[in-house]
């Protein structure tokens, strides 16, 4: 073992660079080509009331593309450290990548197109892929004992990934066919756990264990970590259920039952920031605080939709864009430099994560994401496409601003350890 | 700082009899031996002793004893090689018996000959990189840390390397990883 490395047994552990970076490429290039598509709808968001064409396919650009796969890279790197527990195999890892980005690829062709060729061959390779990745998730979590504020929202999850991905293949086979009774209840309640079940759980459950590192403040009381899962659960339930029975009071309880839980967690995480040991707060902070409040109006939107608002568009994209797409370019800007980081120090070459951050593509992206956020959702209220159009290409400056941003980041990284070895 | 009270033996004054309980044997078979330190725990009456043989200063099983109401005290017989005499008395003065500092977190801070030293084993993530870095911190000489940890601490190597901090060296046994942490260019 060469001085200030890893043993091997824990170096198992860390999988190979190649493996969560991936995925995080792909989601950079998914990200830029969600903003081009939302460009090209741009006049029907709106009074988009769903259906085909370049809006829900950059909807799943985005869900998919960017948020699903963002996520499976940070599991496969960050839950085998932090479980201690081996994930699965490398090339499993590899497979889900290599089922996954095809599959997103053909399905919003298929949306854009409406071939439901491209649709089903879509759906299959994105549900195999996805499928994968969530079983080595499952896989690896069944071994943990410990951590159940994490792990329990990681189960449900893993559930809402489960019931989400039966739901999408249900609606993409009905495509041509025409089956389901209510189609629209069906991609209601399919989103419902998309947005809040599989990915709002993954982000809850392991913002309890980053932002505490990030800042170095407390952990979160497992105890809060459960109540908040039950919480979202419960809503999950209620809001499912309501919207495949067609009862929007139900639903709306849904809502109110995860705006519980969204405060409650977001009370727990603000004691953590209270208490934190680094004052000053990191530039990603400026769009997590913007994505919790986006968070919120979309539970609030969420029940006014549900007790008969026509507010669906919004919803939507607050819901996706607002939160999930904010908060996961958050997560990504502080993750990104700090694997890298990670990887160069258990190969005994350090690198500093200040020297390896480029910081002024980060205020771009920063400066063009929030723009493009507040231009979108007035358009969208004012039923005014030239503002969507304006967001939309606001949006696409921030993504290329991400990727100047993830060049230099690995021009940076290749460097130091070339000049360290 | 509290000075410490060394033993010689695991004899005790009220019980001259008793036999330590040497767990390295058990670790040394891959196996957690705090289940059976609990149950001989739970035997022990008012006032009673008991007397572990452990490969390194247990110091997360004190807290623990501690909240169970056992006083400790340590010493290091050789090398590999701590003898822990647990005193059931309310365990109220554990910490003021030994050579050690308690960080808010909850890590254990003392003094070798070899640098110094802070257990966070059995912390709850991430107390136990909120503690090392809290000591790397106040730091101002030059000196080694030695950390004692469960496991590799892949999220703390970043923290390190902005603070210019760097693992020269790293050991691994079971649930007792060592890191011996220098400044750079120290």
């Amino acid at each position: 073992m060469f001085p200030g490395g890893v043993p091997m047994g824990a170096q198992d552990r860390l999988q190979p660079p190649s493996i969560p970076y991936r995925f995080f490429a792909s989601a950079l290039l998914f990200h830029a080509a969600a903003w081009v598509l939302l460009l090209i709808g741009a006049d029907e968001l709106p009074g988009f009331r769903g259906g085909m064409g370049a809006v829900p396919a950059a909807l799943h650009l985005i869900t998919l593309g960017v948020l699903a796969m963002t996520a499976l890279g940070a599991a496969f790197q960050l839950l085998p450290v932090a479980t201690r527990h081996p994930l699965g195999p490398v090339w499993a890892c590899r497979l889900t990548w290599a089922l996954f980005v095809p599959g997103v690829v053909l399905f919003a062709a298929g949306l854009i197109t409406v071939k439901p060729m491209f649709l089903h061959g879509g759906a299959t390779l994105t549900a195999v892929g996805l499928g994968l990745g969530v079983l080595l998730i499952g896989r690896n979590l069944v071994r943990v004992a410990d951590l159940p504020g994490v792990t329990w929202h990681t189960w449900i999850a893993v559930a809402s990934a489960a019931a989400l991905l039966l739901l999408g293949l249900a609606l993409a086979g009905d495509v041509g066919v025409g089956f389901l009774p209510d189609r629209g209840a069906v991609a209601a309640a399919h989103a419902i756990l998309a947005a809040y079940g599989f990915m709002g759980n993954l982000a809850m459950g392991f913002s309890t264990i980053l932002v505490p590192m990030f800042v170095l403040g407390p952990n979160v009381p497992s105890q809060t970590g459960q109540r908040t899962a039950v919480l979202s659960g419960l809503g999950l339930v209620l809001a499912v259920g309501g919207v495949l029975a067609g009862l929007g009071w139900l639903a709306a309880l849904g809502g109110v039952a995860g705006l519980a839980a969204v405060g409650l967690h977001l009370h727990a995480l603000s004691m953590v920031l209270k208490k934190r040991m680094r004052k000053r707060l990191e530039p990603f902070f400026r769009l997590i605080f913007p994505a919790w409040g986006m968070l919120v109006l979309s539970l609030v939107l969420g029940i006014a939709l549900a007790l008969g608002a026509p507010v669906a568009p919004l919803w939507g994209f607050a819901l996706v864009f607002g939160w999930l797409l904010t908060f996961v370019t958050a997560l990504l800007q502080r993750i990104m430099p700090f694997l890298a980081s990670m990887h160069s120090s258990a190969g005994g070459k350090p690198a500093r994560l200040s020297e390896l951050t480029a910081r002024r593509p980060l205020d771009i992206h920063a400066a063009c994401h929030g723009a493009a956020l507040v231009l979108v959702l007035a358009g969208i209220a004012f039923d005014v496409p030239l503002l969507v159009r304006g967001g939309a290409v606001s949006g696409l400056g921030g993504a290329i601003a991400f990727w100047v941003f993830a060049a230099l980041l690995a021009r940076r990284y290749q460097l130091h350890m070339t000049s360290h070895s | 700082m509290i000075k410490v009270k060394a033993i010689n033996t695991g004899v005790a004054d009220n019980n001259p009899d008793v036999e330590p309980f040497d767990v390295r044997p058990i670790l040394a078979e891959g196996t957690d031996p705090f289940e059976a330190i609990m149950r001989r725990a739970e035997a022990v009456p008012e006032n009673g002793r008991l007397v572990i043989d452990a490969p390194f200063n247990p110091s997360p099983l004190r807290r623990v004893m501690a909240g169970k109401g056992f006083s400790s005290r340590a010493c290091k017989l050789a090398e590999g090689h701590w003898r822990v005499d647990f005193n059931r008395d309310g365990g109220a003065d554990w910490q003021h018996t030994a050579e050690a500092e308690v960080l808010p977190e909850g890590a254990l801070v003392w003094r070798e000959e070899d640098g110094v030293h802070i257990d966070v084993r059995k912390l709850s993530p991430p107390a136990p990189m909120v503690a090392i870095l809290r000591l790397l911190d106040r730091l101002e000489e030059t000196v080694t840390v030695v950390v004692h940890h469960e496991r590799v601490p892949h999220f703390l190597f970043p923290e390190l390397a902005e603070r210019r901090w760097r693992v020269t060296r790293m050991a691994e046994d079971f649930v007792n990883v060592r890191l011996w942490l220098d400044r750079e260019g120290a």
